[in-house]
């Protein structure tokens, strides 16, 4: 270790717990920074695979809300609007598509047992395709008269694979065949069920909210897009791109606010740093006096009290990283409760990068706050610090 | 060696004029020793600042082997000080992280020159404290601390001494000590300018010189 590194460890170890606090101060906002940037990164990543995995590439919707459409098709939020039974037969007409299937969200009252039912129609072979992550007790529904059910409706009504969910007006016992594991998400809220049942169910014979669609070429997709929606009046077409970007704007906005309080917590952070170094320099100023006296420059001075600052941000900035890496989980299990449309899987791993650029952001940060201090040290004049 | 002529300094503290000094001449000659007496506030500490270019005089020059050091540069005082001179203070300055062998190394680091096992351990056993070398301030007596400011005042080989009450803060037997060190270091060619309020100590020296009112009062 060099000698001035040496002397700016001893100093800063001489006041342990005052460096261990202003070092968790630092910790603690390069911590939330690398975790944000990483969320960001994450997120999109995610949003990316979730809509790859889905196999869909855009959704036949009622003309309205892209926002609502992107909601529906990963978390299954209820939109009060229909399609036209009729599109899905234009659908199948329509030459370039390999596949449509139609997705049916909707609220169904449920009077005998007093609440009001989630239903989530799709072709379950669909759905275990856009939630590869869901863990199932149980299996898959295979029968018309089988559902899959969220985790929280099964908790609420104390429900087990093969138990009957309910009877529906036709008689029909609906039977759970599965029941999905906890996702912390609007998920854990709904009944899933085959689209033919729910459409039964429902009262509205091919009926859906949106449909997704498959393309035999995706370059063809914007000749396809275009020749249905001129044909076909009252729907609209949002790819997959397009919904990706409507999730990401919706995020962007949050992470923006979050980046802005991470920004000033940082600043907070660097004041702390700033703190903590002035008092030690103004309770060194003896020994500051002793070491120009027996050759120190300014430069010297201004030097240690720098490298101390280094250390303290250094330090900081990997305790902060390691923790927020190792805490990844933790604080997605928070983004997922307080975020909508979080995409399934990883949202923060450890990019070099990302920790690269947080550190050395927090260097350049503690250099700044460092900065006063170190030329305040510079400066003392010898004969006063010596004399007390 | 030094030769100091009509040096005044003055300062404000507060609403005051402090003259500290008022026009003191002074030589002192290579390999001696010399004793700095007077009574508090007499001017002595502001004297041997001036002279270890430390302060800068208001009126006055500071000369060392021939160079006025009144009117160099920040960066050739700094030098200076480095090259040719080495500080003592009564209340030690020990740096309370660093071990007795870090204590002693410390201006090789700002004379970017290498701190050696054996220069160290040279000096450590020319105060005694060779055994002392991996000990930190805190586990020291006072005459060992003393001594490890002064092995730390030799490291860098300067030419003169300057210590500020070496032994203030001591009782008899370290103070004794004390003195025979320096007394061995001006055997060896080293020229010692030492503070003291001790009148047995200073009657020892080779020379004496009383400050009183910021004068030269009286040399013995």
């Amino acid at each position: 270790m060099n000698g001035y590194l040496k002397l700016a460890v001893k100093n800063l170890l001489r006041h342990r717990i005052r460096s261990s606090l202003t070092m968790l101060g630092i910790a603690a906002s390069v911590g939330v920074l690398f975790s944000v940037l990483s969320f960001n990164s994450g997120f999109n990543k995610g949003l990316a695979a979730e809509l790859e995995r889905t196999g869909l590439h855009f959704m036949v919707v009622p003309s309205g809300c892209a926002h609502e459409v992107a909601a529906l098709v990963l978390h299954g939020a209820v939109i009060p609007k229909f399609l036209d039974t009729g599109v899905m037969g234009h659908l199948q007409e329509t030459s370039g598509i390999a596949m449509a299937t139609p997705i049916l969200v909707a609220q169904q009252p449920n009077p005998e047992k007093e609440r009001i039912d989630l239903i989530y129609g799709v072709d379950m072979e669909v759905l275990s395709a856009i939630k590869p992550s869901w863990e199932i007790e149980g299996k898959i529904p295979t029968q018309d008269n089988e559902i899959l059910l969220g985790h929280e409706v099964a908790k609420h009504e104390g429900l087990k694979p093969g138990d009957v969910f309910t009877e529906t007006a036709d008689g029909t016992s609906l039977v759970i065949a599965g029941i999905v594991g906890l996702t912390g998400s609007q998920d854990d809220a709904f009944v899933y069920l085959p689209i033919q049942t729910a459409q039964r169910i429902l009262e509205r014979p091919g009926a859906a909210t949106a449909i997704g669609v498959k393309v035999t070429d995706p370059e063809r997709m914007s000749e396809i897009t275009d020749e249905l929606t001129s044909a076909v009046p009252g729907i609209q077409i949002v790819t997959m791109g397009e919904v990706m970007n409507s999730i990401s704007n919706l995020a962007a906005s949050a992470r923006a606010l979050s980046l802005a309080i991470v920004l000033i917590a940082v600043l907070i952070s660097a004041v702390g740093v700033m703190n903590s170094i002035l008092m030690s320099v103004f309770e060194r100023s003896q020994e500051i006096g002793m070491m120009r006296a027996v050759g120190a420059s300014r430069r010297d001075v201004f030097r240690i009290i720098l490298e101390e600052t280094t250390i303290l941000s250094l330090t900081g900035g990997v305790f902060g990283i390691a923790m927020a890496t190792l805490g990844s989980k933790l604080i997605e299990a928070f983004v997922r409760s307080v975020m909508p449309f979080v995409p399934t899987g990883s949202l923060i791993s450890f990019d070099p990068f990302l920790a690269l650029g947080s550190m050395l952001f927090i260097m350049v940060i503690g250099l700044f706050a460092g900065f006063y201090p170190a030329c305040k040290a510079s400066k003392i004049n010898p004969v006063e610090a010596i004399k007390g | 060696m030094i030769e100091l002529k009509g040096i005044e300094k003055h300062y404000r503290r507060g609403a005051e004029d402090v003259r500290a000094l008022r026009g003191v001449d002074l030589s002192v000659d290579k390999k001696e020793l010399l004793a700095i007496t007077g009574p508090s506030g007499a001017g002595k500490t502001t004297l041997l600042h001036i002279l270890g270019c430390l302060d800068q005089p208001t009126h006055g020059e500071v000369i060392i082997d021939g160079v006025d050091a009144s009117r160099m540069p920040e960066a050739e005082v700094v030098k200076l000080r480095r090259d040719k001179i080495g500080f003592v203070f009564q209340q030690f300055y020990l740096i309370p992280g660093l071990s007795v062998y870090d204590n002693i190394a410390l201006p090789l680091l700002f004379s970017k020159k290498p701190a050696t096992p054996e220069k160290i351990t040279h000096l450590a056993q020319m105060v005694g404290l060779e055994h002392r070398l991996d000990h930190v301030p805190s586990q020291l007596s006072g005459g060992e601390m003393q001594r490890t400011a002064i092995a730390r005042g030799l490291v860098n080989e300067p030419e003169i001494l300057l210590a500020d009450e070496p032994t203030g803060n001591l009782d008899s037997e370290n103070s004794e000590k004390i003195f025979g060190i320096l007394r061995s270091l001006r055997n060896n060619g080293l020229t010692i300018i030492m503070i003291t309020h001790n009148p047995e100590l200073a009657a020892r020296a080779d020379r004496t010189v009383h400050i009183k009112d910021g004068l030269v009062h009286k040399e013995e």
